[in-house]
């Protein structure tokens, strides 16, 4: 131990040892189950005291036998080497080797047991060192107990805490080459060759528009590289970065992590009309290369922002100034920011049956650790509860950054649609909500007026005067006719689903509303105002309100404690500016200005978290793995840097320029790491000394994401449009899954209808509508995450259903066919449509033996399909739908008109065209099934 | 759009493995590379794997009655509650607020069989000694949550979030499946998907093998899984042919990408897996009286005692873990006509699951759990002014039934108050279910663990008890 205490000395070590070590762990791990609640003490073992783990329990006597660890059960059961006898039984809570062998010691010691004075001077003694061999204590706002507050912290677990260091790079090399290569030093095998042009020009354009590169794009490009390979590349990513693609692309990226959807999910699963301002804010954003800092406080504090604008602008304050909120009259800039906070909407999010409240708690858990995970790398949700188990995160600095955002009001608030935004389809649309809302309306006064007329009746056969539905309510029983009069259980059922249908599309004639999905702060509004249907911001706010802010225990509502400040987290030792020493981690209490001071403190050069985590992030998407390996973990769980000198020497340099991603993607695509082949010489060595290659001696090919995939297909047929943003686009999904009924409150939810035209369907995936209950089957398979988590990075296994997909989905079939047409088109014979279609898919031409084989293989199809009839295809303008009815138990149906049908440009079918495009169409879908179109090197 | 069904080819399933599942969520997905792994080392993530104790059950059927059954209408009489019927509650459940009033339960009860279980008259079939002895009613589980869909999540995954592993997926990843031809997890809905969808039975954080499979009720039992009617089969086979000459070149020039063979070997698969899938749900091969005793004959009862038939092949054919659902039992109001409509529709197709699998020697190893997310109130609010005879949701009181697999037959375990509102008697959490439910699978919790995102996690969460009261 090498730790004592001058009035301890000659004590034997094995007190301190029990002092230091093992009681804690006997306090943290064993008592609550083995002495702490007298009433249910398991296996009748009480460890509290020495005399108790003498005695022993039910099924052994030997619990401790002095200087014998061997034969004490205690140590048995803690090394887990015995069946049935592992203690204590949780996994999480399993001791280290390095505690186990405390335990060894101390037993070995004569397992002394020091009073509690005593113990306490061993304590004393040993937190008044920072630094020892056990770790470190890292100062915070501090833990719910001591022995928290004074925990050790393993050097290497607080990398990520530790202020951002910039290592000398000699001169003439390239900062990434010279870590990459210091890292691999001698490992025994160099790095990889640079890879073929035409695998660069396709990887840097997938990696920064997320498509594949033109045919003549390859060409011009594969020229520019005979003459000059390093000018090629400068020019290649500088167009590549100029491209509006490359928002579109980068956007997705960051919709992974904010959990970009357009409905709120869970029980009624209300579209959130205006959510796709958001979207197109951040794919503006990182058009404009907005310099992150900026981009970070917008989308935490925007609305902040527009006030502290509005006062400047107008000099109003107060009631004034609340009242420009209310009208929502906001000047570009300010609407700009305020469709930022879109952020802060993004989670989950319902309150149906659910207390205001705990619903409230819900929105604001979610938040606080969405800011934790998105900005910070930082697990908060761990800190509700109780004090971090790994991090230095105390639950108080949870609360406090909860108190950040106790003022925090969701709303769908006024702002003026901008210049730049996307106001096209509007008619159209409006046009549609308004049929559908019609129509449930029209259903519905049918059902009322059936109702009213048998309540008139049952009025007038008692002689009483006629009341209506809500004059009568209050009636007793006997005096009114009972509830549904006149509608047996297939009315009442498809009342409460056209009452349901009406709401949903009255909520989506908001879509072409000048409205956001924002946030605003005040007291929490009445109940009535503050459920998900429609939440708007108050005429008037409490300006005196401030929120009480404590620590709920457990993070139980029921259970309030101590109170706190709002602050930010202490462990990255980065004060507030402006806060005294006395609390250098707290936020000035003013309701107004508590989100953006912790926006700004995120934003802080100073602090270790934001700069590394979104470099990282902008790593990731270039290579694959972030150099630390959990993007949304930098605690001790997550994975060390590969690369600690790399990640801090390009925050540094990305800090020092201002923030801006596009200089950072050609600092990092123009180096010889991100040119590296995925094929390496010495694969055998480099197999079996780094598997997973951590020292990046090699590119590590990836697949397609779902997205890229989609947008691909759409390219390489032809068929894709380029239109920027506005309101969600409507692709045809499979149609047994958009017809499939989905069961929300009350009803079923409506199908699934496309956008009218091809124009309108077919453009970028990141445009689709994005229904949390009702993922796109294509799109899932190909692992587009669930928008309810944060997706730190994308998985890509190979699974047989995504085979049934690409060969046998409608998907599939018409872009196959939208492909075979215009190889008709822009090739005169089979051979140059062989070729093209190379081409257009693979980004090659066809060798000699493929020409010839496929070439036969179109032929033959050709002659195949001759024989083959086609069915017809054709779309439902309406479905019936059925439903257990609850309040009878019985099944009833009704209809559910999908007008978009009646009025409808379909895909070309394979029965509109004859066998040889048919026979094309299968040499597109084989070329799209394939791995090399699959992959990307 | 609407293709005609390919005809189903009634060919037995090969010995070979010829299957990959996991294909639930919205139709899931199966790392092919596991079980190209599985092919060379001998053991991949469904190959089946060893209980960690003396398993009670080999395989479960979980019967899932979405929307919260009341357990004072079906088989926890309540006479003090009838008492009272219409007089005013004081309780402060649930979110109603203004005047409640207690509501009877319209049926009367009786006790059956030699055990004396209690149930109400709806229950004709379940009430037959034969059935009713192997049963066991536990009234002591209390739910979390208010709100269908994370009641619905909490009970199916151990958490309200919706985004964690399912019990199906957890016994999966423990145990792997008995017959790798078929999916280890299955799922049946009815008409709609449950509130909640595809969360229900997610893989969560464990690997895509062990995602539910849902399959499908009306059209192609599995997406896409046909291939369009004007392609037949010999169609494929040249295609696949074709695709495989290109992949192989394509592959000699990158020999060290690993995923390659695998979506390689994924198109073999499939194409084995169009002929495999429909002959394991076909109903065909089952005789008239077993089909008339699961209700198939019956517009009431066809479509849950197909499912219940479905459930009892799977079994038998080495499935882990078969979930059923059946929707329409939130009956907030009109509850006699809602519940005895709803009990009608699930009670002789659970008696002839379980008759069927007694008389087939199956119950000992076959785990059947009958449950909602939550109970009932034993009072109602006002509904437009009107005494309208339903219930609330309960989170402190339910009743579920359990038989086979090592659970104590024709008993009654645990109890609720006098009015229903609470469960009193041997109380316990849903997450101390999950764990007796492992542990009858021959799991335990605290070591059926999976790391991620910085700690282990398992189906309870932070741990439980056993209700050893349940064990037989």
């Amino acid at each position: 131990m090498g730790l004592l205490i001058p009035s301890a000395r000659g004590e034997s070590e094995g007190a301190q040892l029990f002092s230091l070590k093992v009681y804690p762990l006997l306090k943290a791990k064993c008592f609550a189950c083995h002495g702490e609640d007298p009433e249910n003490i398991e296996g009748d073992l009480n460890l509290l005291s020495r005399e108790g783990m003498l005695k022993g329990g039910e099924t052994s006597r030997e619990v401790l036998v002095e200087g014998k660890p061997e034969e004490s059960d205690l140590y048995r059961a803690i090394t887990w080497e015995e069946e049935a006898l592992e203690m204590p039984p949780k996994e999480n809570d399993r001791l280290s080797p390095g505690q186990i062998e405390d335990f060894r010691n101390w037993i070995e010691a004569g397992a002394p047991w020091p009073d509690e004075a005593r113990r306490r001077q061993y304590t004393d003694a040993e937190r008044a060192i920072a630094v020892t061999a056990d770790g470190e204590i890292l100062n915070t706002s501090g833990g719910q107990s001591d022995e928290w507050t004074y925990r050790r912290y393993l050097p290497e677990d607080l990398w990520s805490l530790r202020p951002v260091v910039r290592s000398d790079v000699p001169e003439k090399n390239h900062p990434v080459d010279f870590f990459i290569d210091a890292r691999r030093g001698n490992a025994g095998y160099d790095a990889a060759p640079e890879a073929d042009p035409h695998v660069l020009i396709r990887r840097a354009t997938y990696d920064l528009l997320g498509l594949p590169p033109e045919p003549a794009e390859v060409v011009r490009f594969l020229e520019d590289w005979e003459s000059d390979s390093g000018k090629a590349w400068m020019t290649l990513i500088d167009r590549l970065l100029d491209s509006p693609h490359y928002g579109e692309r980068w956007a997705q990226h960051w919709l992974d992590v904010a959990r970009y959807a357009d409905t709120g999910g869970y029980s009624n699963d209300y579209e959130r009309s205006n959510a796709w301002r958001y979207r197109d804010y951040v794919i503006r954003s990182f058009n404009r290369d907005k310099p992150y800092h900026q981009f970070v406080v917008e989308q935490l504090a925007g609305d902040q922002l527009a006030d502290q604008s509005v006062r400047k602008r107008l000099g109003k304050e107060g009631k004034a100034l609340h009242e420009v909120r209310f009208n929502g009259e906001y000047t570009e800039q300010e609407s700009e920011w305020l469709v930022a906070t879109g952020f802060l909407r993004m989670g989950p999010w319902d309150s149906a049956m659910v207390k205001a409240p705990e619903a409230r708690q819900i929105y604001l858990d979610d938040v606080v650790n969405s800011v934790g995970q998105t900005f910070l790398a930082t697990n908060l949700r761990c800190a509700k509860c109780h004090d971090h188990k790994f991090d230095p995160i105390p639950t108080r600095d949870y609360y406090r950054i909860y108190a950040a955002f106790a003022g925090t009001q969701m709303a769908e608030r006024k702002v003026p649609f901008l210049k730049s935004e996307n106001l096209g389809g509007f008619k159209d649309g409006q046009a549609l909500v308004r049929r559908l809302l019609s129509f449930a309306t029209e259903k519905k006064e049918l059902m009322l007026r059936k109702q009213e007329d048998a309540a008139r009746k049952w009025f007038e056969e008692r002689d009483l005067p006629y009341l209506g539905s809500q004059k009568r309510r209050r009636l007793p029983d006997e005096e009114k006719p009972p509830r549904y009069v006149g509608l047996d259980h297939v009315d009442q059922g498809r009342l409460k689903v056209r009452e349901q249908d009406e709401r949903i599309w009255t909520r989506r004639m908001e879509r072409y509303e000048p409205l956001i999905q924002g946030v605003y702060d005040g007291p929490d509004p009445p109940e009535k105002m503050n459920r998900a249907l429609k939440m708007r911001i108050a005429e008037k706010v409490d300006r005196v309100w401030l929120p009480e802010s404590v620590i709920y225990s457990g993070g139980s509502l029921e259970a309030p404690g101590e109170k706190v400040s709002p602050g930010v987290l202490s462990g990255c030792g980065v004060p507030v500016k402006g806060s005294g020493a006395e609390d250098p981690y707290r936020i000035e209490e003013d309701l107004e200005g508590r989100r953006l001071a912790l926006a700004r403190w995120i934003v802080d050069p100073r602090n270790p978290l934001t700069a590394r985590v979104i470099v990282n992030r902008v790593w990731q998407h270039h290579f694959g793995k972030g150099l630390a390996g959990n993007p949304n973990n930098f605690g001790a769980k997550g994975k060390k840097p590969t690369h600690p000198l790399l990640l801090d020497w390009l925050t540094a340099e990305f800090m020092e320029h201002g923030w801006t991603f596009k200089r950072l993607h050609r600092l990092i695509m123009n180096s010889r790491v991100y040119r590296q082949s995925d094929r390496h010489p010495d694969m055998e060595v480099l197999r079996k000394k780094d598997p997973d290659n951590h020292l990046l001696a090699r590119f590590v090919p990836r697949r397609l994401t779902a997205e890229e995939l989609r947008d691909t297909l759409l390219f390489a047929s032809g068929e894709l449009r380029s239109g920027r943003g506005g309101v969600p686009v409507m692709p045809e999904i499979n149609q047994e899954v958009a017809l499939a009924p989905r069961m929300i409150q009350f009803s079923i939810a409506p199908a699934w209808q496309p956008s009218r035209r091809p124009f309108e369907r077919n453009r970028r995936t990141i445009y689709t509508y994005r229904v949390r209950g009702l993922p796109d089957p294509f799109l899932d398979l190909f692992n587009r995450p669930s928008p309810n988590e944060s997706c730190e990075e994308r998985h890509s296994a190979a699974v047989t259903p995504q085979a049934f997909a690409l060969l046998n989905s409608d998907v599939m079939t018409d872009r196959s066919i939208a492909l075979a047409l215009r190889l008709r088109n822009e090739a005169a014979d089979l051979a140059r449509q062989v070729e093209l279609a190379f081409q257009l898919v693979l980004g090659r031409s066809p060798d000699a033996a493929e020409h010839k084989r496929l070439q036969r293989y179109v032929q033959d199809m050709r002659t195949y399909h001759g024989k083959q009839p086609i069915p017809e295809s054709s779309y439902p303008t309406s479905i019936t739908r059925s439903l257990v009815e609850e309040l009878s138990g019985k099944i009833f149906s009704y209809e559910e008109i999908l007008p978009v049908y009646e009025d409808y440009t379909p895909d070309q079918k394979p029965g509109d065209v004859p066998p040889l495009t048919r026979a094309l169409a299968d040499l597109a879908l084989l070329l799209f099934n394939s791995n090399e179109f699959l992959y990307i090197y | 759009m609407h293709r005609p069904l390919c005809a189903r080819p009634t060919s037995t399933p090969g010995t070979r493995r010829e299957f990959l599942y996991g294909l639930g969520a919205s139709l899931g997905a199966v790392a092919m590379s596991d079980l190209l792994a599985k092919e060379n080392a001998g053991a991949g993530p469904l190959a089946p794997r060893p209980a960690m104790h003396e398993p009670k059950a080999k395989a479960c059927i979980m019967l899932f009655m979405e929307g919260g059954p009341g357990h004072m209408d079906t088989f926890d009489p309540k006479p003090k509650l009838n008492q009272l019927h219409k007089e005013e509650s004081k309780l402060t459940q649930g979110l109603a607020n203004g005047f409640k009033f207690f509501v009877g339960s319209p049926f009367q009860f009786r006790q059956v069989g030699q055990s004396g279980i209690e149930m109400c008259d709806q229950w004709k079939h379940l009430a037959d000694p034969y059935v009713a002895d192997e049963l066991c009613n536990y009234r002591g589980c209390q739910a979390e949550s208010l709100n269908h869909p994370e009641a619905l999540f909490h009970m199916n995954t151990g958490s309200r979030l919706g985004a964690d592993p399912a019990l199906g997926s957890w016994v999966t990843h423990g145990l792997g499946t008995m017959n790798e031809n078929l999916p280890g997890y299955v799922v049946m809905t009815e008409l709609a998907m449950p509130q909640g969808g595809p969360g229900n039975w997610s893989n969560g954080f464990l690997p895509a093998h062990y995602q539910g499979t849902r399959l499908r009720p009306e059209g192609t039992p599995i997406l896409d899984l046909n291939s369009p009617s004007f392609k037949d089969r010999d169609h494929l086979r040249r295609s696949l042919d074709e695709l495989a000459i290109l992949n192989r070149k394509h592959s000699a020039s990158h020999p060290d990408h690993e995923d390659l063979s695998a979506r390689m070997e994924s198109y073999e698969l499939a194409f084995r897996m169009q002929m495999t899938v429909p002959g394991a749900m076909d109903l065909k091969g089952e005789s008239d009286s077993v089909r008339e005793m699961y209700g198939l004959n019956n517009k009431e009862t066809s479509s849950f005692g197909r499912q219940c038939l479905m459930a009892r092949r799977l079994v038998e054919q080495g499935v882990r873990f078969v979930q059923i659902f059946s929707g329409g039992w939130d009956s907030h109001d009109y509850l006699e006509r809602g519940h005895s409509a709803r009990i009608q529709s699930v009670d002789k197709p659970m008696a002839a699951l379980i008759r069927d699998l007694k008389s087939r020697g199956m119950l000992d190893e076959t785990l059947v759990v009958w449950t909602g997310e939550f109970g009932r109130t034993p009072d109602n609010n006002k509904r437009g002014g009107v005494y309208s005879l339903g219930r609330g949701h309960n989170i402190d009181a339910m009743s579920m039934l359990m038989a086979g697999g090592g659970v104590k037959k024709g008993s009654v375990v645990g109890g609720t108050d006098e009015l229903g509102a609470k469960a009193v008697e041997c109380v316990h959490p849903i997450r101390d279910l999950h764990v007796t439910l492992l542990h009858l699978l021959g799991l335990n919790d605290n070591k059926l663990t999976y790391f991620h995102a910085g700690r282990y996690k398992q189906l309870s969460q932070f741990g439980g008890k056993i209700i050893s009261e349940i064990l037989g």
